[in-house]
């Protein structure tokens, strides 16, 4: 694309690219530490994990700012336009990642003391190892503007949500057998749901990435297959 | 977002839409066919096709020199002032061929009001500044009149601003109240389709606001043409946009696709900024 009259204009928005990208190389790198901290039980990582959420903050915050005061000067149009809304909103889901990704490092420390299943564990591991992947394909595809990657991304959502509900049962059932494992359980729940809505921000992003390009948004219902709402399981029949 | 924000923000998606959109369906008041516009050997206009829909407005965008204001000055044949301009083609007012010879310019003139970049009062009273276009063409008892040029300054929001100096002179009052009293003038003549030829560049940020308003009360009555310098204007006040570049028509269509989404990567360049 031509560069604009105003040299400035361009500068603006190519730093508001920039600050994206480092946005989504913390969310990348905390999303993966958070899930080793877990598997490995490894608080001290989890306390790093939880210490660079403050930075993610920041950049968030700094790239609204900018956005807000870009529209106020230069009253972007069109693409430019579409591009500063775009990077307002990939901001605000990147910063819910890093959250969600501490969250999960809280409550490795939370259970740092307690006897835990690794095997189920194993089972958050995968989730987040594919949540992991969606989310290096979607900045991939924000950062070269690619509509087919992006939509590739938002139609795989629906692994990470049927993962999620076997995952679920799983617990649930670890519960049933024994009441001592409901703490850990819980934690773990919260974990992998957790994960799950860093998948949903992930697809929002992909959407994003749509409508930054093409100017509209995805027809139709995102692929979902989260039964978890409707899942019981009956004690005893396990 | 804040409590007050969030209310700020439900308001304004239960509220109508502050500017209409636009509306295709509505009738086609000016049609433009294969339109071809001659400055001597300069061609100004090639093989331009438009619609103008009745009760909305149509901004007219492209930089200097596009044809924009050519192409508007057609709509009243005001070029034909100028022995050396031609137009070829067509221009459908109301299914009417107004290019052809046989139409009376003052009546077209009066059918299609214009308004320009400079407001051009007369050097008379403000009353008569409206009453000047209204005496051209009827004679109307003065008790009519008087209503006529009341109602005229009132659709021209300007009524309150000189009610009590009708008689003073029109050049005494700023840019923006003159503008005004030019669309008052134009507007007592009853014409179907306004043009605005950029009507607010030489006007501050309030008169500006004052005639986009202005604008936006009148296109419920008439059919509106506007050329401006101004994006966001065009985006802020227009139903439609056209946009032009060197004498063609590159894209036309709803003002809410042209500035979000444009189809050509001209009318993107133009828009943005970005135009060498």
């Amino acid at each position: 694309m031509a560069d604009h009259i105003v040299t400035s204009y361009d500068t603006d928005l190519e730093n508001l690219r920039r600050s994206i990208s480092e946005m989504g190389g913390i969310a990348e790198k905390m999303v993966t530490e958070a899930t080793d901290a877990l598997v490995r039980r490894d608080s001290a990582l989890a306390q790093s994990v939880i210490l660079a959420d403050k930075r993610l903050d920041a950049i968030q915050h700094d790239i609204e700012e900018r956005s807000v005061l870009l529209i106020a000067r230069r009253q972007p149009l069109a693409i430019d336009l579409r591009e500063t809304i775009s990077a307002i909103r990939v901001s605000g889901d990147l910063e819910r990642i890093g959250d969600l990704a501490k969250n999960v490092a809280k409550r490795v420390v939370a259970i740092s003391d307690q006897p835990v299943g690794q095997k189920i564990i194993l089972g958050v591991q995968h989730m987040s190892d594919l949540a992991e992947a969606q989310l290096k394909d979607v900045l991939d595809a924000y950062a070269s503007r690619d509509v087919k990657a992006a939509h590739d991304v938002w139609e795989r959502d629906g692994e990470i949500d049927a993962l999620y509900n076997s995952l679920f049962r799983e617990l649930l059932t670890y519960m049933m057998e024994d009441p001592r494992n409901i703490s850990f359980c819980t934690h773990l729940l919260f974990c992998a749901k957790n994960v799950e809505r860093i998948g949903d921000h992930t697809t929002n992003i992909a959407e994003t990435i749509q409508y930054l390009v093409t100017g509209e948004t995805p027809a139709g219902d995102r692929p979902k297959n989260d039964a978890s709402n409707y899942a019981t399981v009956t004690p005893g029949a396990a | 977002m804040s409590t007050a924000a969030a209310t700020a923000a439900t308001e304004a998606l239960t509220q109508p839409a502050t500017r209409a959109n636009a509306d295709s369906s509505a009738p086609v008041r000016i049609a433009v066919k294969d339109l071809n516009f001659y400055y001597g050997q300069f061609h100004g206009l090639k093989n331009v096709n438009l619609n103008f829909h009745d009760r909305q407005v149509t901004a007219l965008i492209g930089p200097s020199g596009c044809g924009k204001s050519t192409l508007l000055r057609t709509f009243n044949r005001i070029y034909s002032l100028y022995p050396e301009q031609r137009a070829e083609g067509q221009i459908l007012l109301d299914g009417t061929n107004i290019l052809d010879p046989r139409v009376d310019l003052n009546d077209l003139r009066a059918r299609v009001g214009m308004v320009f970049q400079k407001p051009t009062p007369f050097p008379m009273s403000i009353y008569d500044n409206v009453a000047f276009g209204i005496r051209l063409y009827e004679k109307l008892p003065r008790a009519e009149l008087d209503a006529r040029v009341e109602s005229s300054l009132r659709k021209a929001a300007l009524w309150d601003e000189v009610k009590d100096k009708l008689k003073q002179s029109g050049m005494g009052l700023s840019g923006g109240q003159q503008q005004r009293l030019c669309i008052a003038r134009t507007v007592a003549q009853r014409p179907e389709v306004i043009l605005f030829d950029e009507p607010t560049s030489a006007l501050d940020p309030i008169s500006t606001g004052r005639i986009e308003e202005l604008i936006e009360q009148l296109r419920n009555e008439f059919t509106i043409a506007i050329v401006t310098h101004n994006m966001q204007q065009a985006a802020r006040i227009s139903q439609f946009t056209a946009f032009m570049y060197l004498g063609e028509l590159v894209e036309f269509g709803p003002t809410n696709r042209i500035f979000m989404n444009p189809e050509k990567r001209q009318t993107q360049d133009y828009i943005t900024g970005r135009f060498g």
